[in-house]
């Protein structure tokens, strides 16, 4: 390649995030629509597949960042969730539990009534399941949005999410044992994973507030010390070939839970997280290609009806019991409707385990794109019905 | 609207409104809960009364009227428990303080009622900026006479009610160095301050209200934001001056020394109050915000210097026989033993240093609340 040409090459990131960034104020000044619905848009539209721009994700520069900026929105939302919460209130694990396992009932019952295959419809009905914490976390610190359905909708985003990881992993264990007979070289990848990954996070989450309050900086603004944190940990992370991810959140929650309190870190790390995330979700809109999205539309709105319908009748079911209005816990679980990005966080670490699981759930493709745009709408409807987002007032 | 008539009640009687701040357990900021926390509550019988106040961060409850402090202390205590539980349920931290030490006050939303609406259009941001919680204590007067003189006799005795409640010394994550920042927030209101010096009812109505209604200023008492103003609808005085304490108790017990108080007062036992015992008043009011227990207090009519817990004490041993007969020596003990050791103010600013963050200011807050548990025992019910 000419010199000029890698030069240009280096250019293509910058300006898709500043083209993103443009596109997500008009927007979202203009139609409402949230920010992170136009990121994702301008990445997909820009990405290899589609105009050939953005060069292919998975690996560089751009996915060390995409991790950075995935590991703040984790750290910030493990630091939200109320461990206590779930024990004080045991109907809100309740409707978790139901609200998941429904979703997987009804999205397996789909896509074998699509003709897939056992095996891969479960798979695929282990990704339903999980909310995506990053969307949802963003749309409310966009909205400031604060009450029950606020609450609600992360917790419960936090508690679908374990699930599936945990569901996801017996089943790709059991794929992998379908395919090479070894079941515990098969888990225990994952496994190793989880631990480790998780491991990590602890240890940052003692080590880090202690070193703080060594240092006395503590009654400062926490936002630099705390970034500072997640970005090593992610970079560490990803070099031991981790789940940086995982890393983060139990980063966060693991803080949460020590009381270690903060002083006060701003909402999204403040201009370093907004900034972070015109990259992250252009570079999750970079990584659905159209071809995939074209084979398996027809499933997938199927599929992502299923999955709407089980949510709704889960969380709604315990609303009442769980200390809140029918009204307010049809919202919580509209509100959960974004899928997770998780998914492809894992999707590329199963790549690497020499499993596409693209190429095997066609339909998996065209449901995130769609939920890309779809799902931070929905739930930032959610919010606004609810009545728990700061109007501006004039 | 002219002045209510006034309604006559039992002298001494007493009861309590309590503004509370409600709190996210997930990061100790203030949050918009009062609609959802109105919801639960609504669902059982609750042992009292709750109302929503101007944003939905805060909540007010308030007791029935009781003739003694045990009474009060023991619907308190069911008060709170509900609260707890109806939070526990909502991950909705419940606490007093008279001010949140770190929310921002442009984050706030205002409640959903005309009345609150018209205020915050009135006001502008003062109205959110008034996001502190105050304690109420009103006790009852046989007639609008007895009010007002009962309320301009306790007013060397304001700067009591403001050390001993003082739980405001953060406002906007910084360190105010008041104990009570919260009643700066009240100055700035136009009509705040104290009431004029009139000791008849009559003349009260004749020669103030019905002037100032004519004006267009007023339309009702409740326009006034007096330190204490009289409320004839309930036949009572209102004392508005106090912080929300951390604890019940310590709420229940101010309304025990007050009541004790007045009933000293009400004897006559000391000079009549005079329009002239209002020059050291706002200087002594400051002293009591600005350093509480430890600020200098000049006597209005001796204009003798002594720090407000001395007189705090002092008062205590003079009023201890009619606490005796109206049961309040409880309430007394627990008084002397806020003014020895510290308000509320000192053991949030303790944590402060302990914890390293306001946010721990506001977790040991909603543990006070919860447990009503001693400083030393607070630090380990984790």
């Amino acid at each position: 390649m000419p010199e000029f040409l890698t030069g240009i090459a280096d250019l293509v990131w910058p300006f898709a995030i500043a083209l993103a960034w443009v596109l997500g104020e008009l927007v979202h000044r203009v139609a409402g629509l949230p920010r992170i619905t136009i990121y994702a848009l301008t990445g997909f539209l820009l990405s290899q597949t589609q105009a050939g721009l953005l060069p292919a994700p998975g690996d560089g520069a751009a996915m060390l960042f995409a991790n950075i900026a995935f590991g703040l929105i984790l750290f910030e939302f493990g630091y939200r969730i109320n461990l206590r919460w779930l024990r004080a209130n045991p109907w809100i694990g309740a409707s978790g539990v139901v609200e998941a396992g429904a979703t997987f009932a009804a999205v397996f019952a789909v896509a074998e009534l699509a003709g897939m295959a056992p095996l891969p419809a479960m798979l695929l009905a282990s990704l339903a399941m999980a909310s995506s914490p990053a969307e949802i976390l963003r749309v409310v610190n966009e909205q400031r949005s604060s009450g029950q359905v606020t609450e609600r909708a992360l917790h419960l985003s936090a508690l679908n999410c374990v699930l599936a990881v945990f569901v996801f992993n017996i089943i790709v264990g059991l794929w992998t044992f379908q395919h090479s007979g070894s079941l515990l070289g098969a888990v225990s990848n994952s496994i190793v994973l989880l631990l480790v990954s998780g491991a990590m996070g602890v240890v940052f989450g003692f080590a880090v507030p202690g070193l703080l309050r060594r240092m006395g900086t503590l009654g400062g603004d926490a936002t630099v010390a705390f970034a500072v944190a997640v970005i090593l940990l992610c970079a560490l992370a990803q070099s031991l070939r981790m789940s940086p991810v995982l890393a983060a959140l139990t980063f966060g929650f693991v803080t949460r839970h020590r009381r270690v309190t903060l002083g006060q870190a701003q909402r999204n790390f403040g201009a370093l997280g907004d900034m972070l995330t015109v990259l992250l979700f252009v570079f999750i809109g970079a990584t659905v290609a159209w071809p995939r999205i074209a084979a398996g539309i027809g499933t997938a709105f199927a599929i992502l009806g299923a999955r709407l319908a089980a949510k709704l009748v889960g969380v709604t079911l315990f609303a009442h019991a769980s200390g809140t209005s029918w009204r307010k816990g049809l919202l919580s679980a509209l509100a959960l409707s974004p899928m997770s990005v998780l998914v492809l966080a894992m999707l590329v670490r199963t790549h690497a385990m020499g499993i596409d699981l693209m190429d095997h759930l066609a339909p998996l493709a065209a449901a995130t794109l769609f939920l890309a745009i779809a799902g931070p709408l929905l739930t930032q409807w959610a919010l606004k019905l609810a009545g728990e987002t700061s109007e501006k007032e004039t | 609207m002219p002045l209510e008539a006034y309604k006559s009640s039992r002298p001494l009687t007493l009861g309590v409104e309590l503004e509370l701040q409600l709190v996210s357990l997930s990061d100790f900021d203030l949050v918009d809960a009062s609609p959802d926390m109105l919801h639960l509550l609504e669902r059982k019988r609750f042992p009292g009364n709750v109302v929503p106040e101007i944003t939905e961060s805060m909540i007010e409850v308030s007791t029935d009227v009781h003739t003694g402090h045990a009474g009060l202390l023991s619907q308190l205590h069911s008060i709170r428990d509900s609260l707890v539980q109806a939070g526990d349920m909502l991950n909705v931290g419940v606490c007093g303080g008279g001010t949140h030490p770190f929310q921002r006050w442009t984050e706030r939303k205002i409640f959903s009622k005309p009345r609150f609406k018209q205020v915050s259009g009135l006001y502008g941001y003062l109205a959110k900026q008034f996001t502190i919680f105050g304690q109420h204590i009103h006790i009852g007067c046989p007639s609008g006479d007895d009010a007002l003189l009962l309320l301009h006799a306790l007013n060397r005795y304001i700067p009591h009610f403001i050390a001993l409640s003082a739980s405001s010394p953060y406002v906007q994550g910084s360190d105010t160095l008041f104990n009570s920042a919260r009643l700066n927030s009240v100055f700035a209101f136009p009509l705040s301050g104290r009431a004029p010096f009139l000791l008849r009812w009559e003349d009260f109505e004749r020669d103030y209200f019905t002037r100032m209604e004519d004006t267009g200023i007023v339309k009702s008492m409740k326009d006034f934001y007096w330190d204490i103003r009289p409320k004839p609808e309930f036949g009572t005085i209102e004392l508005r001056v106090c912080d929300t304490p951390l604890t019940v108790d310590r709420a229940a017990a101010l309304a025990g020394y007050l009541q004790a108080l007045c009933a000293h007062l009400m004897e006559g036992a000391e000079p009549a109050p005079a329009e002239d015992d209002y020059l050291v008043y706002n200087y002594n009011r400051f002293q009591a915000c600005r350093f509480g227990l430890d600020g200098a207090m000049v006597h209005p009519q001796s204009h003798e210097t002594m720090t407000i817990r001395d007189d705090v004490l002092a008062t205590l041993r003079r009023i201890e026989p009619y606490a005796v007969s109206l049961g309040a020596l409880p309430a007394l003990e627990h008084i002397r033993q806020a003014a020895n050791a510290g308000n509320d103010a000192s053991f949030l600013r303790s944590e402060r240093a302990g914890t390293g963050s306001p946010e721990g200011m506001v977790d040991a807050a909603i543990r006070r609340f919860r447990d009503c548990a001693p400083p030393s025992l607070a630090h380990n019910t984790l």
